[in-house]
Formats: structure tokens, sequence, C-alpha cells
């Protein structure tokens, strides 16, 4: 489908009408920081923020999840699993966490298909938004995210001004500009021109972290002592990994109040928590902050390229802005090679 | 009980109920549970091989990896055997005949048990360890043929501390060609077998390495001693093989908490040969 436009005085019935047949998932100003919430309307939405404090990721892997009720009063113990979620849109996403998506599809969609989250995958469309202007911890492009481009997006909004240029990206985004197809109209052909002129100052704002050898020297610096050197001022607070787009481990827990009835769910966890690793009988691989540092980094920048082929990281500086004591991947990535 | 809709929606993380048919006492802190699913066509579907394992779970106290411990060529039934060391296993302890667990999986590689076709299986286990190469063990002697000599060499402290002794003492050693070594670490009255650790043992028996894969499992300073000595009788890496263990929650690959390096052990493991294991970071 050809490039849209959107009059800026149209959003809000964009959403309207988005949010009369699906769940609208969008942007919303919470107590002075900007979250992605279910709303009912385009009311309140905001479009031009830079980046939200937790990622959208928790529509897809919630920080806490119901999977299925039980009840062992049944002779049979009545496992029941949770419905699945209605048909959604994401909307206003920004192109680093768009892409941590696909990151999370290589987890959640390979091998075991995991359901719960590949039923929320499958019933959303995502919408996302270029970025104009960045934050100066945005270092998207380190690893071959744009603020132009949405890899992973249905369809992308740029704003140009007085109006958004509207990319259509995939089937699943042709489908929804069609079923809102009277709010647009037809790019005059002068989007893709004002796009990058948009979008220019983000890129040009935005952190240069170059990743050339990193993986290759991380390959050899599992007993490098900058590990313990490093993870010595981390308070093992797990603020990292909870606002971190790529982050996916959970624990499963049981729950059931002392009575017959009960659910399990499952939560997000933290490889920065002594628990995590720690076995029933006593076996813990990594008893000190040193192990728990290396494998949040090792995992980002080494496994995850080696099992799944891209690094685990989007630069979306979450982990930058949010660390108590600057513990963060992209002075981790600077100091790998320059002590590597 | 299930609408099989649903469950397809929500497997694989779903438990299937299972009823214990029987329970066998093998230490003072060790039993095997012999179950069955309740769902007709759950077991022959099941697919498991040996090595594998599953997540027991009684719903409202939690979950643990257990690998199964019986072949897939006995029919009919799954068993595990079980260690008490924390909650879930002093609860799944208090179980009887008729009780019931919440089980999936199976989760896991396995022994190679098509590549130790024609070649000659030395298994060498400790303690609790016998439980996960059971499923070989009685594999191949299921398949007898398909196998050469088989030699089991299994010890632990005492002999209250051997598990399968119905196994050890009467079935396996009465198999053509399948040799049984049993040894405790210090004497004891009324018992006349050998006497020692189980690694100095290994290289007292002085197994030849041609045509043979070893299979070691148990306590990690006995697996660190048995591979050297392995090593010293001339068993190349690729030929040794054995199990790890780390903490696990999904048995998926999802979790992220098994992780050694890019190996997810729930499902890359548990079952590594020496080669593999050399490769990875030190980190188990
Ligand atoms: S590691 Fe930090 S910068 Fe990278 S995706 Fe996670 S929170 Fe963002
Ligand atoms: S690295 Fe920073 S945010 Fe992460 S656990 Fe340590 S102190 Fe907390
Ligand atoms: S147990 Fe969850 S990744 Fe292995």
């Amino acid at each position: 489908m050809a490039d849209k436009s959107l009059k800026k005085d149209q959003v809000k019935n964009l959403l309207n009408k988005i949010a009369q047949s699906n769940q609208l998932i969008a942007p919303i100003l919470s107590d002075g920081i900007t979250l992605f919430k279910p709303v009912q309307s385009g009311e309140g939405v905001v479009l031009d923020y830079q980046n939200a404090v937790v990622p959208p990721k928790d529509f897809f892997f919630p920080q806490s999840e119901k999977m299925f009720s039980y009840d062992m009063s049944d002779p049979s113990w009545a496992i029941k699993p949770e419905e699945g979620v209605p048909n959604r849109v994401l909307f206003g996403a920004r192109p680093c966490d768009v892409k941590s998506i696909l990151l999370l599809d290589k987890v959640f969609d390979a091998e075991f298909r995991d359901d719960f989250y590949i039923d929320k995958r499958n019933k959303t469309t995502i919408v996302a938004i270029s970025c104009n202007d960045c934050r100066h911890t945005c270092f998207c492009g380190a690893f071959g995210i744009s603020p132009g481009k949405a890899e992973g997006a249905d369809l992308l909004l740029t704003d140009l001004g007085d109006r958004y240029l509207v990319e259509v990206l995939t089937d699943k985004g042709e489908t929804l500009a069609a079923n809102c197809s009277d709010l647009f109209s037809n790019d005059d052909g002068s989007g893709a021109a004002a796009k990058e002129k948009a979008t220019a100052p983000a890129l040009e704002k935005q952190m240069k972290i170059d990743l050339e050898g990193v993986k290759a020297k991380l390959d050899n610096m599992f007993d490098h002592p900058m590990w313990a050197a490093e993870s010595l001022r981390c308070i093992g607070c797990g603020t990292c990994t909870f606002v971190c787009p790529t982050c996916h481990c959970f624990d499963i827990v049981d729950f059931n109040n002392q009575s017959s009835v009960g659910y399990r769910y499952r939560c997000a966890d933290s490889c920065q928590f002594a628990n995590f690793t720690r076995a029933a009988g006593g076996h813990q691989p990594r008893p000190s902050k040193m192990e728990r540092t290396r494998q949040r980094f090792m995992h980002k920048l080494r496994y995850f390229v080696d099992r799944y082929g891209d690094f685990g990281c989007v630069g979306c500086g979450r982990c930058l802005e949010k660390c108590p004591v600057n513990l963060d991947i992209a002075q981790i990535i600077n100091k790998v090679k320059e002590v590597g | 009980m299930c609408d099989c809709k649903t469950r397809e929606v929500a497997s694989p993380l779903l438990p299937h109920i299972a009823t214990i048919n029987k329970v066998i006492d093998e230490t003072s802190n060790i039993k095997t549970f012999q179950v069955a699913f309740d769902e007709p066509g759950v077991l022959e579907n099941f697919g498991n091989m040996p090595g594998q394992c599953c997540m027991l779970s009684i719903l409202g106290v939690g979950e643990s990896m257990i690998s199964i411990t019986s072949s897939p060529t006995r029919k009919g039934m799954l068993e595990f055997s079980i260690v008490k060391v924390g909650r879930l296993t002093d609860a799944i302890h208090e179980l009887g005949e008729g009780d019931k667990m919440a089980i999936r999986g199976p989760y896991g590689n396995n022994f190679p048990y098509e590549m130790m076709k024609g070649k000659n299986l030395l298994i060498i286990a400790g303690g609790i360890g016998l439980a996960p190469v059971r499923s070989l063990i009685d594999y191949a002697l299921d398949n007898r043929d398909d196998y050469g000599r088989v030699d089991i060499v299994y010890g632990a402290r005492s002999t209250d501390l051997l598990c399968f002794k119905y196994d050890v003492f009467d079935k396996w050693p009465k198999v053509k060609d399948t040799h049984v070594h049993v040894t405790i670490d210090r004497e004891e009255e009324n018992w006349n077998g050998h006497v020692g650790f189980v690694p100095s043992y290994v290289e007292e028996l002085a197994f030849s390495a041609e045509n043979t894969i070893a299979v070691t499992c148990g306590p990690p300073i006995m697996i660190k001693f048995v591979l050297q000595a392995l090593e010293k009788m001339g068993f190349k890496d690729e030929d040794i093989i054995t199990t790890l263990e780390m903490n696990m929650r999904c048995g998926i690959g999802k979790c992220g908490r098994c992780n050694i390096g890019e190996k997810y052990i729930c499902v890359d493991g548990p079952v590594f040969n020496l080669s593999q294991i050399k490769k990875l970071p030190p980190e188990f």
C-alpha cells in the first residue's frame, strides 16, 4: 500500500476509531511519567514523548501473568488455562521497543512455542512512531536500529509538523489502515524526504556506540577481572532487568491462599537476584555479584548472539537512566573495548 | 477433564494430572514414585527418551525438574526417584498410592542411545546419580542385542544409601554380558563387596576404552575424579557422557534460569559429552 498522510487533528479520531473494535494500548502521562496503558479513547494519549519509563513489553510478556487455575477438591484437579486476549493495537511504540519485540519472538516463538506470549503477539497490531528527538541515553544506532525505521511494526507514523506520514509495513498494518481509510489521504510524494529531515536530529543527537569487535572480545573474557571490578558498585536491585525491553526471565509460582482452589502464575524475575539460580539442594553457580553482573552483560552481548544471531539489547537507554549506580551496558561496551 | 482446544493454546507449560500407583522406599530420604496419567492417551504419546526429565508438581506447593528413571521400554508408567531436599520434595514424600501429582514434559535432550548401538557401555554412578542413567541401562538391557558388553559401577557412602537394590543386586546381574560392580566408601559389617571410592574402583577395574561409551552421573566431586580416571584410561572426550544440573523453572528455554553460556540446560541438556562441556564457560 502506498504511503498515507494523516492530519494532526485527525489523530484523536483515529485512536477513537481503533478503540471501537480493539483494545487500544497507548502512551499516556501518568503522575508525570509516560507509560503504556490500555485506554478507552484517544483522550490523553501523548505521542511527542521521548521514551516510556517501562517498555510496552508488558503487553506481550506481563510482569505477572496467570497461567491457569485449578481446583484440587475436584477429583480430576480441574486445570483451567487462562483465556487469551482480545484483538489489540499497540499505538505509538518507538523503533527500539518494536525491535525488542522481534528479539522476544526469537525466545518465545522458537522450539517450544510459548502460547501465552504468542496469543498476545498474534492478536496485536503494532503502530510505531519515528523519533524526531531522543534522550541523551539513546544509542539504538549501535544495533542497526534507526529513529526513522521500525522493523517489526505494522504501521509506522512519522511526525511531519502538521501531519503524520503513515507507512504501511505489513498485511496486519494494511488491514488496520483499510479500516480507517476515511481518515487518511494519500501522501503527495513529499513524505519520504520530509521524514528524513524530521528524524535527522534524533540520529544526530544519540550516543555513538561502536560494537565492532565487542562480541569477539567477550568470547574470551569470561575470566576477565573487569567483571569483579565493575560488579562492586551494583546493589542488586534488579532495576536494570525490569526496565529492559529484551529481558525475558521469569519465575513460576503457585498461589492457593491455603485453600484447594488456586492458580499458577509467572512473573518477571531477574538474573541480578541471588535466588535466581540457587537450587533446592544448595547448588549455586552464581554465588556473588561478580557472576551475576557478568551474566547480564554476557547474555545480551555474547550468549544471545550465539543462540539467536542478534544482540539482546536495542540501545533504548533505560538501564543507563535508571541504574542507581550507573552500571550500564553502554559503559560496559566501552570498557570491553578498552580492556578486552 | 480438559477441553483439548484450550490445552493446545496453553501448552507446553500446562501439566497433566497423574496418579501414583506405587511408592518404593529406596533409602531413608529417597523414594521412587511410579505414576500413570489420568487422561487416556497422554502416556502413550508422551514420547520420552532415556535421560529426559519432567517438571513434577503438587499444585499450590511448587514444581521441580526430576529425571525420568524408568525406560520408555517399560510401558504403562513413568518412574521418578526423588530426594527430600526442600518444601516440594518434602511434600511429595508424604504422598502415597492413589495420590496425585501434576506433571509436564518430557524435557531436555537424551542419552545418545542410537549412537551407542553396537558399542560397549560403561555406566558409572554414585548415590541418586543412578536414577537418570537407570533409564538408559534398562533401555539397553531391554534391547540387549543392540549393545555390547554392559558394565555398571555403582557406589554410595554405605549400603543403606544404595538405590535400586532390586536392580543392582537382583535383576541386572542376571542379564547376559551385564556386569555390576558395587562399592561402598567404608567397611561395613556383612558387606563382602568392594570398599572404596567410585573413581578409584573404576581405575582398579581397568576398563578398555575400545568401542566403549562411558556415562557417568553422581555427586560433582565424584564426576570430577571419574572424568580424570576415564581420560587416563584412554577414553576420548566424545565418548565420555555426563549430565549437568541447574535450577529450572520453565523447562522450555524461556525463563532464562538454567543457562550455561548460550546453552539452556533444560533444552540443550542435561546430557553432554566431555568435549561439549569443555566448550562451555565454567559456570556450573
Ligand atoms: S540493556 Fe539497557 S539499553 Fe539495552 S535494551 Fe536493555 S535497558 Fe535498553
Ligand atoms: S546493575 Fe544497577 S540497576 Fe542493575 S541490579 Fe545492579 S544496581 Fe540495580
Ligand atoms: S528452565 Fe527455563 S530456561 Fe531452562
